[in-house]
């Protein structure tokens, strides 16, 4: 008599591959983390010890007050309404210097919306401005007076 | 005579694709994911101009209240006393790799004393470039935002 052999069919066991794949799914979602990696870059001038030298009445001096506020050469400005000030002068001049000089207790934020917005000038007036610079208080006692 | 039982299907849930989707979720957050360099919680200025910064950059982040934490690059910030700190800091990062670019990542109510006091330490120590860190300006911010800053 011819016993019939039942034949098990060949399986890899992949059960346990979506436990596995879902546990590294939850390790990535928890450990994911959307960082902020962009920014305004500003580059710093080659040689700190000899700074052109600018005359004051040339360039425009946006002053920055401590509640935020902006003063455009003594006349206090909406943000908005610094490109439109600066458009003449710019198209008489497109090398003209513009000095951002906040306040020691002025919000950094409020310098880095000035100075974004003197960024879009391209964008908003047609003209870069190609010299914006930020002294720092070292530098005002040193050179400016 | 008696019937042989009907062979009955097993009742199966199909899992087999189920590890695919799971590997193909699995690639997506291995590809996305991103080391933050400096956890220090801060809320960043808003700005419209955003440039990518470059990879291995240095950090600096200055919180609300003024503390300051730095960085090579590495994961892991360690806070400094002061801006002489800084100074020390940026001058050795920058003796290693001279085009070693600056990230700071200041809180936007910070007073701007504390971040001049940086900017000046990174202009003494020769740095080339400083990246100011920032979020998306979106339009909703761009007609809150005109006027200034929000007060310190």
């Amino acid at each position: 008599m011819r016993f019939k052999r039942k034949m098990k069919s060949a399986e890899i066991p992949t059960s346990s591959m979506a436990d596995i794949a879902f546990l590294l799914i939850i390790y990535f979602m928890v450990t994911t983390t959307f960082a902020a990696t962009r920014g305004l870059d500003f580059a710093l001038p080659k040689d700190e010890d000899n700074p052109p030298i600018v005359e004051k009445e040339e360039s425009v001096l946006i002053d920055i007050q401590p509640d935020g506020s902006y003063v455009v050469d003594h006349h206090p400005m909406a943000l908005d309404q610094i490109l439109d000030y600066l458009k003449p002068k710019l198209e008489r001049n497109p090398t003209k210097p513009v000095i951002i000089k906040p306040e020691p207790t002025a919000p950094y934020g409020a310098m880095v919306d000035a100075f974004d917005e003197l960024r879009q000038a391209k964008d908003k007036i047609g003209i870069e401005i190609k010299n914006i610079s930020i002294p720092t208080q070292r530098e005002i006692d040193q050179f400016w007076y | 005579m008696r019937l042989a039982a009907r062979s009955k299907p097993k009742a199966r849930i199909p899992t087999a694709s189920m590890a695919d989707i799971a590997f193909l979720l699995i690639i997506f957050f291995m590809v996305t994911i991103t080391f933050e360099v400096d956890k220090t919680q801060v809320n960043l200025p808003k700005t419209v101009v955003r440039k990518e910064v470059p990879k291995h950059a240095a950090y600096i982040s200055i919180t609300e209240a003024g503390q300051i934490r730095v960085s090579s690059g590495e994961e892991i910030s360690v806070p400094v006393a002061g801006p002489e700190d800084v100074l020390s800091f940026a001058t050795g990062v920058v003796a290693q790799d001279p085009s070693k670019a600056f990230v700071l990542k200041a809180d936007r109510k910070v007073p701007y004393r504390n971040v001049d006091r940086v900017i000046d330490a990174l202009k003494q120590s020769k740095a080339r470039v400083i990246y100011l860190l920032s979020n998306q300006k979106t339009v909703e911010d761009t007609g809150q935002g005109q006027g200034g800053g929000e007060g310190g």
